[in-house]
């Protein structure tokens, strides 16, 4: 490998590895409150894409059409919880998961119905598709707006939770719900706000991917959902900043086993997943993981 | 004895006329999922083929009963065992993704019920099984078009691109290789992918490096439309070559400007039909769909008129339309049936011998550029 096919490589990992940090973000927050591992996350993302390329084949202007997909994924995210997390609040966790599994193959299977499972071309503006060349080395404009979208998007969750009242709430829910209903917290209205949030983050993360890699399908999140869980919990899952990290480190993984042997590229996945279970050998509730029993984010 | 002879036979197609009866053949495809085009495309051409013919010689109306596998092997298998068991086929038409296919023809072999899949080139999907044909040529051969088109247009050093979890791709990786250096051809270096990412910046900038003649890439179209596009946008101008699992819509729709130039080797150009058969089912193509006729449909169609053929010389023969061993026998039996997709002949081992095509990406459409015969 010469070193502009390595600064290339370099550049390929930041682009991927800012990807999947955007979207386990949204893995994190969700996890971080509720204990609740939103196996739909993926297919929220899935929801966001096909709402922006629903509304921008119905004409509306790409950047309106990224407003009503992010909308729209908010509205299923808060509808998810209203109709099928809200009544399980008191149950154990696993019906939850379990619920949450539900959901992914009920959304999956949704828009399988309405669209159909042929791949389609998202309609990605080319402004924001261009690439600049620097010497021998390819730097697409997307390779530089997702890192900064990604750091934009964490500072914000990052000021949400620690700056504003209902930051607070959301906190004091990750510690111990039916005390902060005690403390007359309206734990229902703060929990639709993090899925709403949640879901805004993963429609931005899935409008990010159809630019990156436009074909969208309805089974689109469930690799990407896997990876970013992966980054989620490597980071330690419930840190947002740990998810960054963590969907860094996926990201260099797999450009990298492809660009130093590219015999064994397609199983790139083996590599990612095995590094995983490394980590968690050593450190078991991931890089920045701390205490599982207590609250953090 | 002539005149006996076939006054026994009309008594004998009188007397099952009187009581026509249905024959079914069950149907699996990916009508969903990650390579839902292939099931939908042959699920096109079948019904324009069922709609032309669903009565058989002696007044038996056949019954197609078609299931979705959501491109999943172990939910094929399951597919096929439900057909046979519980719908009470004859015949299984299906599947287009080799691995699928392979995942199949194992339940249909223990069941000795014939299987005929349209599509799948992999030749270890008929290998060994008595009851497994194929309607499409094999792989062995498709690589060989593919090396022998590239080297006969000057393009001598190739980084082969490999979808490590597709059979398909692995066995026609194989088969370019083989043909490619036998024909003088270099291979510089073999990249693997995997289907279902999207992300193949990694394998585009290793092929940069190696500023290949041809990119000979054995896999599906949706990897094939993002991994061209990656390519083009990293400035990377060597043309690439595909075989039939890229010859899709969506390899323009979602390759945009990067896809023009796209060669691959297919089973069908609806410019290179010539017989009345072809011509006639282009027609009810177009009538009915408004858009080119696709190799998968016309696959599938073919699967489907060998298919009844096959009932139809059982009845000849004086069996019954639903006996599996004599459709088996005349399926592996197929002698010039004169299809969509070409003349049509099984070998002994239930592969289709016909000619290929090699197509090409021109202006966001499909062009013919050459026909190769076996």
């Amino acid at each position: 490998m010469d070193f502009s096919t390595f600064l290339q490589q370099l550049v390929n990992g930041i682009s991927l590895g800012s990807m999947y940090a955007l979207i386990a973000i949204g893995y994190t927050m969700v996890y971080g409150t509720l204990r609740l591992i939103n196996f739909a996350h993926g297919d929220i993302m899935m929801v966001g894409a096909f709402f922006v390329y629903l509304a921008s084949s119905m004409g509306l202007p790409f950047p309106l059409a990224v407003l009503a997909g992010i909308t729209g994924s908010v509205l299923v995210g808060i509808m998810t919880d209203k109709i099928a997390y809200k009544p399980l609040r008191e149950a154990p966790k696993i019906s939850l998961l379990i619920t949450a599994i539900g959901i992914s193959f009920f959304l999956e299977n949704l828009f399988n119905v309405l669209f159909g499972g042929v791949p389609k071309a998202f309609p990605a503006p080319e402004y924001l598709t261009t690439s600049f060349k620097l010497g021998e080395v390819i730097l697409p404009l997307m390779v530089i707006v997702i890192p900064i979208v990604t750091v934009l998007i964490l500072g914000g969750v990052l000021w949400v939770l620690y700056k504003t009242k209902y930051g607070m709430a959301i906190r004091a829910l990750a510690f111990d719900i039916p005390t902060v209903k005690l403390m007359g917290v309206n734990a229902d209205y703060i929990i639709s706000i993090v899925f709403g949030l949640g879901s805004a983050l993963a429609a931005v993360g899935g409008i990010f991917y159809a630019i990156s890699y436009p074909s969208i399908d309805p089974l689109m999140g469930i690799i990407v959902g896997l990876k970013a869980f992966a980054a989620a919990v490597l980071g330690g899952i419930g840190s947002v900043t740990g998810a960054v990290l963590g969907g860094f480190i996926l990201g260099f993984t797999e450009i990298f086993v492809v660009a130093m042997f590219p015999d064994l590229g397609g199983y790139k996945d083996a590599f990612a997943f095995f590094f995983l279970i490394f980590v968690l050998l050593l450190r078991p509730t991931g890089i920045m993981g701390e205490d599982l029993d207590r609250g953090r984010f | 004895m002539n005149k006996t002879l076939s006054l026994v036979a009309a008594a004998a197609l009188m007397s099952t006329m009187a009581m026509a009866k249905e024959v079914k053949i069950g149907v699996v495809l990916p009508l969903t999922g990650p390579i839902a085009a292939f099931g939908q495309t042959s699920k096109g051409g079948l019904d324009i083929a069922y709609a032309q013919n669903k009565t058989l010689k002696n007044g038996d109306t056949v019954k197609i009963i078609v299931l979705d596998d959501r491109g999943d092997k172990a939910e094929a298998a399951t597919a096929v065992k439900r057909l046979i068991n519980k719908d009470g086929v004859s015949v299984i038409l299906g599947e287009v993704a080799s691995s699928i296919s392979m995942a199949m023809a194992p339940v249909a072999d223990k069941a000795k019920t014939p299987m005929i899949t349209h599509a799948s080139t992999n030749p270890r999907v008929t290998k060994g099984k008595k009851y497994v044909t194929r309607a499409c040529f094999i792989d062995p051969f498709q690589g060989a078009v593919m090396a022998k088109y590239a080297i006969d247009n000057g393009m001598k050093t190739a980084v082969v691109v490999t979808d490590a979890k597709q059979d398909y791709s692995v066995g026609l990786s194989k088969a370019f290789k083989k043909a490619y250096e036998a024909a003088g051809g270099k291979i510089v270096k073999t990249v693997l992918l995997s289907s279902g990412d999207k992300d193949f910046n990694a394998q585009v900038s290793t092929i940069k490096q190696e500023k290949p003649g041809i990119i000979a890439f054995t896999g599906y179209y949706p990897e094939a439309a993002l991994m061209v596009k990656q390519a083009r946008a990293m400035g990377i101008e060597t043309p690439f070559i595909g075989a039939d699992g890229v010859g899709f819509p969506e390899l323009v729709s979602i390759g945009g400007k990067a896809a023009e130039g796209f060669m691959y080797t297919d089973h069908f150009n609806e410019a290179a039909a010539s017989t009345p058969e072809a011509k006639a089912y282009v027609d009810a193509f177009h009538k009915a769909y408004n858009k080119p006729a696709d190799s998968m449909g016309a696959l599938a169609a073919d699967g489907y008129g060998m298919i009844l053929a096959a009932m139809n010389a059982c009845i000849d023969e004086g069996k019954g339309s639903d006996d599996k061993e004599c459709i088996n026998t005349h399926l592996r039996g197929t002698k010039g049936y004169k299809g969509i997709t070409g003349e049509i002949t099984i070998n002994e081992g239930g592969d289709a011998v016909k000619s290929a095509v090699v197509n090409a990406v021109k202006d966001g459409k499909f062009a013919y550029k050459t026909t190769v015969n076996p």
